[in-house]
């Protein structure tokens, strides 16, 4: 048995000494039982009930995901890959799809092109209604986040229709998606769903985003100056939260959304009301692409390209070349980048996650000061996604 | 870089104001009826297409090994089968639940359309081992499935119980309605095993 003080001498001389703490400080470790987290954790020094100093402890998900796509023929990579983003899997399964076929040079039918977006736009939307659920458990309103978790269920019944599952939907695929469209009726279905959850909108302003306990929750806190977001590379609606009008959708157009009307919201103030506010407004820009989109109509055609070779998946083989493609995510700019050597498996895959810009750096950094009562309002107004951490 | 041109929403309509009645308009949904389900007494819809378990015609099969060459989570071992005393022409897929992820790539892979999919989905076992057993299963025709699923309808696994011999590799589906099915396991691999008598163990490749 080695002595403990002998161990406590061990771990300093090696840097692993967690936190020094002294007398008025005690350590606290938040998560990852801790519902709030998901399976992500924060050591915090804590003195009285403010935060001194925080540690991002991630790395509880880690599965490898980039070193496995390497082992694997190019179409299974879709079932991997969806992985590294969990609420909104359809969009690491896109932007895989959008590189590979840009190597190839592959034309993506105007079908397929639009049954993407709206399968992207639909991602978004229930990402973002899970995110209320999120939300407003943390701030105690527990009604909206169940209110928030039926309407979801919508999409996902209507998701299950398409693709064939709930979470998982392994759809979109290089050179298209998997199926078609199943019905009429399936788009009738969706046009319902959007009017409704457009309808509940205002009770949702009503019980959370006027309420003013999460005005006295959110104001002021886990303030982030636009220098200090540009520096460290976040996207999406946090940065925009501090009043940088960044989105790939309108900085680097693809798929339909060139053709599609929508506003960016910008806030100034940086704080977590205004991130929340700014994903309120979005979830409402979502709905107004689907609409649109829906009154485009899914052109016809067909829903993948037709390439003999597509008919031997297992030695399917993709060009030596390289590409990356991003699109805008409910957490920010989600990239990939891909590179092949000509063999049926890729050389190596990228994935260019928004979550590690604002989840690790960004979060330690905003909870330096907070109360601990806080902590789990600022890592909610982040949204971070610890898969996408780890990978 | 070109100058993109931006529309960006104006801060009055993006901004909320704080209310101290509008919270307590929620109580409506006090009469409403609730969204949940009462489960056993009322049954959820399950899409048509639902990626379920898999099904197999073990006549079209012609054990090409794309399915296993394709599953992401290496969940399909070729398996060389016994049936009434013949030997199957060809190996069959063998797929194991406890790594499948319920892709279906192998579905699509199928060059004969012999391996398909049912939307029967539930995956229940006590932890047994022969529960356990249940879930790495050479798949049934999908007539007999869809007769079960539709018979019962209940998205269960239509195998109650599988009896596996470890000396004699012979194994028994007890099917739901009591049918009973019996095959014999000769090898595993693409290549046909060594033919001998008494059933020896023949080793993977």
């Amino acid at each position: 048995m080695v002595a403990q003080s002998e161990l406590i001498k061990e771990a300093r001389e090696n840097g692993m000494d967690l936190l020094p703490l002294d007398k008025d400080t005690y350590e606290l470790f938040f998560g990852p039982q801790h519902m709030a987290t998901e399976n992500f954790s924060i050591i915090l020094k804590m003195d009285g009930h403010r935060v001194v100093e925080a540690i991002a402890n991630p790395g509880f998900l880690h599965r490898g995901f980039e070193k496995l796509a390497e082992f694997r023929p190019w179409h299974t990579n879709v079932a991997l890959l969806l992985r590294v983003c969990v609420p909104e899997s359809d969009v690491p399964e896109t932007i895989y799809s959008m590189a590979v076929d840009e190597i190839i040079g592959w034309e993506v039918p105007e079908r397929a092109q639009w049954i993407r977006t709206t399968v992207l736009e639909m991602a978004r939307v229930s990402s973002y209604l899970f995110w209320i659920m999120g939300l407003s458990f943390k701030l105690g309103v527990y009604t909206a986040g169940q209110w928030a978790a039926a309407y979801r269920e919508r999409l996902m019944a209507l998701f299950e229709q398409l693709t064939g599952a709930r979470v998982y939907h392994i759809y979109t695929i290089p050179g298209g998606v998997r199926r078609d469209i199943p019905s009429d009726r399936w788009l009738h279905q969706l046009k319902d769903t959007v009017e409704y959850i457009k309808s509940k909108l205002p009770d949702f302003d009503h019980l959370v985003f006027e309420n003013y306990i999460t005005f006295k929750r959110m104001e002021g806190i886990g303030v982030m100056n636009k220098k200090f977001a540009l520096s460290e590379g976040v996207t999406g609606p946090n940065l925009r939260a501090t009043g940088v009008p960044y989105d790939v959708r309108r900085a680097d157009p693809y798929l339909l959304y060139p053709e599609l009307d929508f506003e960016v919201p910008v806030l100034n103030e940086g704080d977590a009301l205004a991130r929340a506010l700014i994903r309120r407004f979005e979830l409402e820009q979502d709905l107004y692409i689907l609409e649109q989109l829906l009154d485009m109509g899914p052109p016809s055609g067909p829903y993948q390209v037709s390439d003999p070779r597509l008919k031997n998946l297992p030695r399917f083989k993709v060009p030596a070349g390289d590409a990356f493609s991003h699109v805008e995510s409910t957490k920010g700019d989600f990239g990939a980048y891909v590179v092949s050597d000509g063999k049926n498996k890729p050389y190596r895959v990228q994935i260019r996650g928004p979550s590690i810009a604002h989840g690790i750096r960004v979060l330690e950094h905003l909870l330096v000061g907070s109360r601990i009562a806080d902590v789990p309002v600022i890592l909610m107004s982040l949204d971070n996604c610890p898969p996408d951490i780890d990978r | 870089m070109e100058e993109i041109e931006f529309k960006i929403a104006p801060e009055s309509k993006i901004k909320k104001k704080p209310s101290y009645i509008k919270p307590w308009l929620g109580l409506k949904y006090l009469f409403k009826k609730p969204v949940t389900i009462k489960i056993p007494h009322e049954k959820t819809q399950i899409a048509k297409k639902y990626r379920g378990f898999h099904t197999l015609d073990w006549k079209k099969c012609v054990g090409c090994n794309f399915c296993g060459q394709i599953c992401p989570a290496r969940a399909i071992e070729m398996t060389w089968l016994e049936v009434d005393g013949k030997m199957e022409k060809r190996p069959h897929p063998k797929i194991d639940y406890g790594r499948c992820t319920f892709c279906q790539f192998c579905v699509d892979v199928c060059p004969t359309g012999a391996l398909r999919f049912i939307e029967s989905f539930i995956l229940t076992s006590e932890w047994e081992e022969d529960t356990i057993q249940l879930f790495d299963w050479v798949p049934i025709h999908p007539e007999k499935f869809r007769k079960l699923q539709e018979s019962y309808n209940d998205w269960r696994f239509p195998v109650e119980k599988i009896e596996f011999n470890k000396e004699t590799k012979e194994v028994v589906y007890h099917l739901r309605d009591g049918e009973v099915f019996k095959f014999k396991i000769l090898g595993y691999g693409i290549r046909p095993p060594k033919k001998q008598k008494g059933g020896t163990d023949s080793k993977p490749d």
